[in-house]
Order: structure tokens, then C-alpha cells, then sequence
């Protein structure tokens, strides 16, 4: 069921049971000791009344020869009580004053039974019709007990509380009185106990579960940010304002994370936009180039120009595929680099001869300054990210510049310098250089996609190493890439 | 109708100028941003494709430059189809967008529209008397029955309609019916409007002397 599921509800459930239970046994217990209160007092009451009859009893029994009680009554003259001895239980008579004691007009109808060797001798008015405990207490066992037993005193139905008193002498005497009254009173008892518990437990319950709200707020406040978060809006926090506890602690962590991960989307997102970007543009030049040369016939001539246009357009869009599933290798982390040890500066040498010819076609002059450096990785990569810098070095020149390459060992690390005398790159757009799809001069007509630095980048640091950029405009630009050298 | 097509991409400014010749419109093309501005600033075009980023200055520049002193029709071709491009391009006055890769046959339906629009137009049929001139299809009919007219007649009939009671002169006919590359010293429009008369009668076009032609 749900209900169990929710933190909230285990603990109102735990927290309303373990409620319930105290207020049980605190109302339990104050009703026993009501209870005892009122019985203690019905039974001193019953205790008072048993010395009269007993006396009454005594003075006329043989073999009696001291009083069986430590306190006899007072006022009482033994003269007054008639000879009963052996007597029919019709002459057994009280005293007036203590008869009075068993008065029918008194609410709680005092009553006693007297029973000698199993017969009612005699019983006041108020006394229950049927001789209740005769067949218990006139049982020739009971009899025979000890004469010095204490009295023995049970609630019985009618509501009713009666003393059993064993004389030595063999008389059994019963007082009893009803306890309506007090019986009434305890129910009085129950119903108040029972409606504050309830109302205890109504509160206690309210109380219970604002507190355990108010604890669970943050991770509610957490589960209604996460679940607008997976519905994809990637821009909401948690609030930690308010989330101070151990639960703030995971708010701020969780923040981080969603912050990350909302850059990382972005920068995904963007990444898939610049390269469908890309795309278009060969794209509609496919598109424009066929759909305008089959609105009509054409000679062999123009088709020849359509089909090379479509070519020119097809190959950008092989250069560009092939550098997005570089960049996405080296994304992943799946890119075996080679761990080679190669002479870095006959790298960097056999690139400058590669790019001389375009270098001459512009009139850039190409000079180089190489120390032998050893370095391990991959010589052909490496050959990639050179080759990358030396023709942006050259494309991004004015005819005649020059082009100076670097080599040395500084520090340990192979540094590679390759400076131009071009147009330079605006200060604002210097730290972005490195950025996929960025391009400084916003035309595509060079057909690049401006991937080169980003793809460099990429390699360099997946061979530990760096690479940084120096600028001033129109006097030139300088690349300097850093690699470990090995010892 | 004289376009200016502003691209960067030669194989696709190539393609567009020579299929919207094709469609009979006159075409001048520029490579970059400046280029573009500047002819676009000193000829009437009667509408311009404008690419978003090109070299020097970028579509936007151009369009905001333009928009300062003319109010030439300006359709942005955008390789961004996000809204917030689009919403840009419409606020900075251009007219209407195509998203690369487009088609041809919508770069020429826009086209059409907007040359309307500019014309207070909202029909693609215009009639006078009794010639129908239907621009969406591109063709001229009398009495019910199909001219066979030359681009260039077309465009010549189509103009002088689109400016119905006005008077247009030598040189706007000049401007927009002939494009950079053509020789706007010859007698060739005189020629034009001797075979328009012939093919939709001799009182089709009015002659203004010393001022222009106009269709009445």
C-alpha cells in the first residue's frame, strides 16, 4: 500500500500507536487507582459495620474467652443484646444503634447474613434474596480453616460489595452494600478518561504530524524540484533557504549536480545545433544546385558543373562528419592513444613541409627554430593538431606574412610555438577560439566548420597537455602548445 | 523584377542566381556583407535574399543599414530556425524568412509574395481590360487564350501592371527589368514594348512622351 510507503505516514502510524499505548496505560492506571479509592472506602465502611454484629454475637457464645477484635465499639453496652444463644435465627437481634448501620433508608443499603454450621441464622432486610455464598462458605473445608483467617471481600453482580468474615466460634458473617453509586462514579471515570485520551490523542496526533510535515518539507520540496527536473526544466533549484538540516546539505549537493548537468545540456544541445547548423548549408547547396538543373534540359557542360558543385558540397560534408565523430570519440574517452616515443620537432618539421606548398601559393614565408625533443604519444595525432595550427597560421595571414614554428624543451614540457603576422583575433573572441563550431570572421565560405582548435585542444589533452593562445590584432597570432617530455 | 541575392556560399548563390533568372527575374548577386549593402543602398531591387552570416558584415548589419534608407522587400535566408533568429530577423525589418535547406519552389513562391505585397497587391491574378495577368503562374492571357510571351516581355508587362496608372520611366524599367551584366544602353526595351504591343494590342501600353510608358 502507499500509505506504508510514505516516510510520513510510517511515522504519524508509529508516533499514534506509541501515543496510544501510553495514554492506555496512563488512563488504566488512574482508573485502578480510582477504583482502589472508592472500594478502599466502601470496604472501610463494611469493616465499621462488622464490629457490632460481631459483638452482638460474642458475649452469648461458650468457649469465648477473649475479644476477637482489638478495637470493640464503644458505645455499645453489652447488656442491651439479648440472650441469642442457641436461639431460632429469628431471635437474633442488633442493637439498635447498629442496626441503624443497616438502615433501609441509606442509598448504599448496607446489608449482612449471618451463618451458623451452614444455617442463616439472620440477615438484615436489605440483604440479597438468594443466599448468595451459603454453599461456598457452609463447605465443611471452610469451616475447618483456621479460625484466624482474615476477612475475604469480592465485587459481585448486582453491583454489590461483600465482606466474609469467619469468626473462630464458626459463625460466618457477610456485609455487604451496593456500590451502584461508586460503580456509576468509575463509568463517570471511564468517560472522562476516555474522551480527554481522545482528545489527547487528537492533538498529540495534529501535533504529530505538523512536526513530521515540517521534517519532511525539504524532501518534498526536493521531490517536487526533481520530478519538474525530469519533466525537462532543467533550470529549477531546490530552495535551500529553508532546508538548513542534514537535508540542506543534500539540497546544495543536488543543486550542484542539476546545475552541471543543465551545462552539460545546454553545451549538448548546442553542439547538436551548431553541427545541424553546419549541415545546412552543403545541404541547400545539393538541394538549389539539383532542383535548378532538372527544372529544365541542360547541355553535358552544365550538368558537369551541378554534379561538381554537389561533389564540393558533399566532400565539406564528409570533412565535417569526420571531425564530429572525432570529437566525439575523444568526448567518450574511447580514443586509443598510442604511446609512442618520438622525436616531437621531426613531427612538427615533416608538418611544415607538408603545408609549404599552400604556404607559397600565398607568398607566407615559413621559417622554423627545432631542438630535438622527445615525447611519447601519438606521433600521427600530434601531426594532426601541428598541421591544424600551421595552416589556420597561414590561411589567417595577409599574402607575403610569415610564419615562425618553435620547438623547445622548457620546464620538462615540449613546447610548440607557432606565430603568424595575420590579421590577429579581436580580444572578444580570444577565450573562445578553442570552442566547437567557433569562428571568429562568422562566414563559412573557408568551409570550415570550426572544429580544428576544438578537435587540437581535445588531443593535446588527451596526451596531458595544454595549449593556449596569444593575440594582438593585426599584428599576428601565437599558438603555443605544451606536451610532457619524456626524461 | 530585379533581385539582389547576398551569399557567401558560390555554389549556392550560383544555383539561386541562375534558377531565378530562369524564373525571369533579373539577378545581381554579392558575395559578402558589404558588397551586398552597397548595391542594395544604390539600385532599385525589387527584393533581396539575404544570408545571415556572411564575411565583413553579417545579415543583420545589412538589413539594419538598409532599413535606415529603403524599404526593399527583404526575404533572410537563416540556417537558424530557432524563434528567437526569426523573431530578430521580422523585427529587424525583414519582410520574411526561408530556413536552409530550403526548396526552390518556396524561395520562389516568397519571392512572389512579397514582390505583391510591395505592390499593395493581395491577388496573384491581375486583370486589365481584357488581359489576365497571372503572376503566380507566370503568364499572360487575352480574351481567354495563352500568350506566348518571352521572359523578359513578361517581366515587362508584369512591372508596368504592378504600377497600373502610374507612370514608369525609361530608367526604373531599365532598373528592374535588366540586371548588372546587361548592356542598359541599347534600344533593347523599346523592342520589348513594340512585341508586347503586338502580342496585347497597340493600346496595352501607353507611351508618355518624354516621361515614360504606363498601362492605364
Amino acid at each position: 500500500m502507499k500509505i506504508f510507503k510514505s516516510i510520513k505516514w510510517r511515522l504519524q502510524i508509529w508516533y499514534g500507536l506509541i501515543l496510544l499505548g501510553v495514554l492506555v496505560a496512563l488512563e488504566i492506571t488512574a482508573y485502578q487507582l480510582e477504583r482502589n479509592e472508592l472500594f478502599d472506602r466502601v470496604d472501610s465502611e463494611l469493616q465499621r459495620r462488622f464490629s457490632p454484629i460481631a459483638d452482638a454475637l460474642r458475649p452469648h457464645h461458650p468457649g469465648f474467652g477473649h475479644p476477637p477484635f482489638d478495637h470493640p465499639p464503644q458505645d455499645q453496652m453489652p447488656g442491651d443484646f439479648p440472650p441469642p444463644n442457641d436461639s431460632p435465627p429469628g431471635e437474633f437481634h442488633l442493637p439498635p444503634q447498629a442496626a441503624a448501620l443497616f438502615s433501609s433508608d441509606d442509598p448504599k443499603k448496607f446489608y449482612f447474613r449471618i451463618f451458623r454450621d451452614g444455617n442463616d441464622i439472620a440477615s438484615s432486610t436489605n440483604a440479597p434474596s438468594p443466599p448468595t455464598r451459603t454453599t461456598i462458605i457452609t463447605e465443611p473445608g471452610h469451616l475447618n480453616r483456621p479460625p484466624n483467617l482474615g476477612p475475604t471481600t469480592q465485587t459481585l453482580e448486582p453491583p454489590r460489595r461483600e465482606t466474609t468474615h469467619i469468626l473462630p466460634s464458626g459463625e460466618i458473617i457477610i456485609i455487604g452494600c451496593s456500590i451502584t453509586s461508586e460503580m456509576d462514579q468509575l463509568k463517570t471515570t471511564t468517560m472522562v478518561l476516555t474522551v480527554a485520551g481522545v482528545i489527547i490523542l487528537f492533538f498529540g496526533l495534529a501535533g504529530g504530524w505538523w512536526i513530521s510535515s515540517r521534517a519532511i518539507r525539504p524532501v518534498e520540496n526536493i521531490s517536487a524540484t526533481a520530478v519538474k527536473i525530469s519533466a525537462g526544466d532543467l533550470s529549477q533549484r531546490i530552495n535551500t533557504a529553508e532546508t538548513e538540516s542534514e537535508l540542506g546539505q543534500l539540497a546544495a549537493v543536488l543543486n550542484s549536480t542539476f546545475t552541471r548537468l543543465e551545462a552539460a545540456f545546454a553545451q549538448q544541445k548546442q553542439f547538436a545545433s551548431d553541427a545541424a547548423h553546419e549541415l545546412r548549408t552543403p545541404v541547400s547547396v545539393i538541394l538549389t544546385q539539383t532542383q535548378t538543373a532538372l527544372n529544365r534540359e541542360r547541355n553535358a557542360g552544365e550538368y558537369k558543373q551541378t554534379v561538381e558543385a554537389c561533389q564540393r558540397a558533399a566532400q565539406r560534408m564528409r570533412r565535417l562528419i569526420t571531425a564530429l565523430l572525432e570529437l566525439a570519440r575523444l568526448d567518450a574517452g574511447q580514443e586509443q592513444m598510442k604511446r609512442l616515443r618520438f622525436d616531437f620537432s621531426k613531427t612538427v618539421g615533416d608538418c611544415v613541409e607538408l603545408i609549404r606548398p599552400l604556404a607559397d601559393d600565398r607568398g607566407v614565408k615559413v621559417s622554423t627554430e627545432l631542438s630535438q625533443i622527445e615525447i611519447e604519444g601519438d606521433s600521427e595525432r600530434l601531426g594532426l593538431v601541428v598541421t591544424n595550427l600551421l595552416n589556420n597560421a597561414v590561411q589567417y595571414n595577409h599574402d607575403g606574412g610569415e610564419v615562425k614554428v618553435r620547438t623547445k624543451l622548457e620546464n620538462g614540457m615540449a613546447v610548440l610555438a607557432v606565430s603568424d603576422t595575420g590579421q590577429g583575433i579581436p580580444a572578444e573572441d580570444l577565450p573562445r577560439v578553442f570552442e566547437r563550431f567557433y569562428r571568429a570572421d562568422k562566414s563559412r565560405s573557408s568551409g570550415n566548420a570550426g572544429l580544428g582548435l576544438a578537435i587540437s585542444k581535445a588531443l593535446v589533452a588527451a596526451h596531458g597537455g595544454s595549449i593556449d593562445v596569444v593575440s594582438e590584432e593585426n599584428v599576428g597570432t601565437t599558438f603555443t602548445v605544451r606536451l610532457p617530455a619524456t626524461a | 523584377m530585379r533581385i539582389l541575392i547576398v551569399e557567401d556560399e558560390p555554389d549556392l548563390l550560383s544555383s539561386l542566381a541562375q534558377a531565378l533568372r530562369e524564373e525571369g527575374y533579373a539577378v545581381d548577386t554579392a558575395n559578402d556583407g558589404e558588397d551586398g549593402f552597397y548595391k542594395a543602398e544604390n539600385y532599385e531591387y525589387d527584393a533581396v535574399v539575404l544570408d545571415v552570416m556572411l564575411p565583413k558584415m553579417d545579415g543583420w548589419e545589412v538589413l539594419v543599414r538598409l532599413r535606415k534608407i529603403k524599404k526593399t522587400p527583404v526575404l533572410m535566408l537563416t540556417a537558424r530556425d530557432q524563434s528567437r533568429d526569426r523573431v530578430r530577423g521580422l523585427d529587424g525589418g525583414a519582410d520574411d524568412y526561408v530556413v536552409k535547406p530550403f526548396d526552390l519552389p518556396e524561395v520562389f513562391a516568397r519571392l512572389r509574395a512579397l514582390i505583391r505585397r510591395s505592390a499593395n497587391k493581395t491577388s496573384n491574378v491581375i486583370e486589365i481590360g481584357d488581359v489576365k495577368i497571372d503572376t503566380a503562374a507566370r503568364n499572360v492571357s487575352r480574351a481567354g487564350k495563352l500568350m506566348d510571351l518571352t521572359p523578359r516581355e513578361y517581366a515587362l508587362v508584369q512591372f508596368l501592371a504592378l504600377h497600373r496608372g502610374e507612370v514608369v520611366t525609361r530608367t526604373q524599367l531599365y532598373e528592374h527589368l535588366f540586371d548588372e551584366n546587361d548592356d542598359t544602353f541599347s534600344n533593347l526595351l523599346d523592342v520589348h514594348v513594340s512585341n508586347v504591343r503586338k502580342k496585347l494590342g497597340t493600346d496595352f501600353i501607353a507611351t508618355r512622351r518624354g516621361h515614360g510608358y504606363c498601362i492605364e
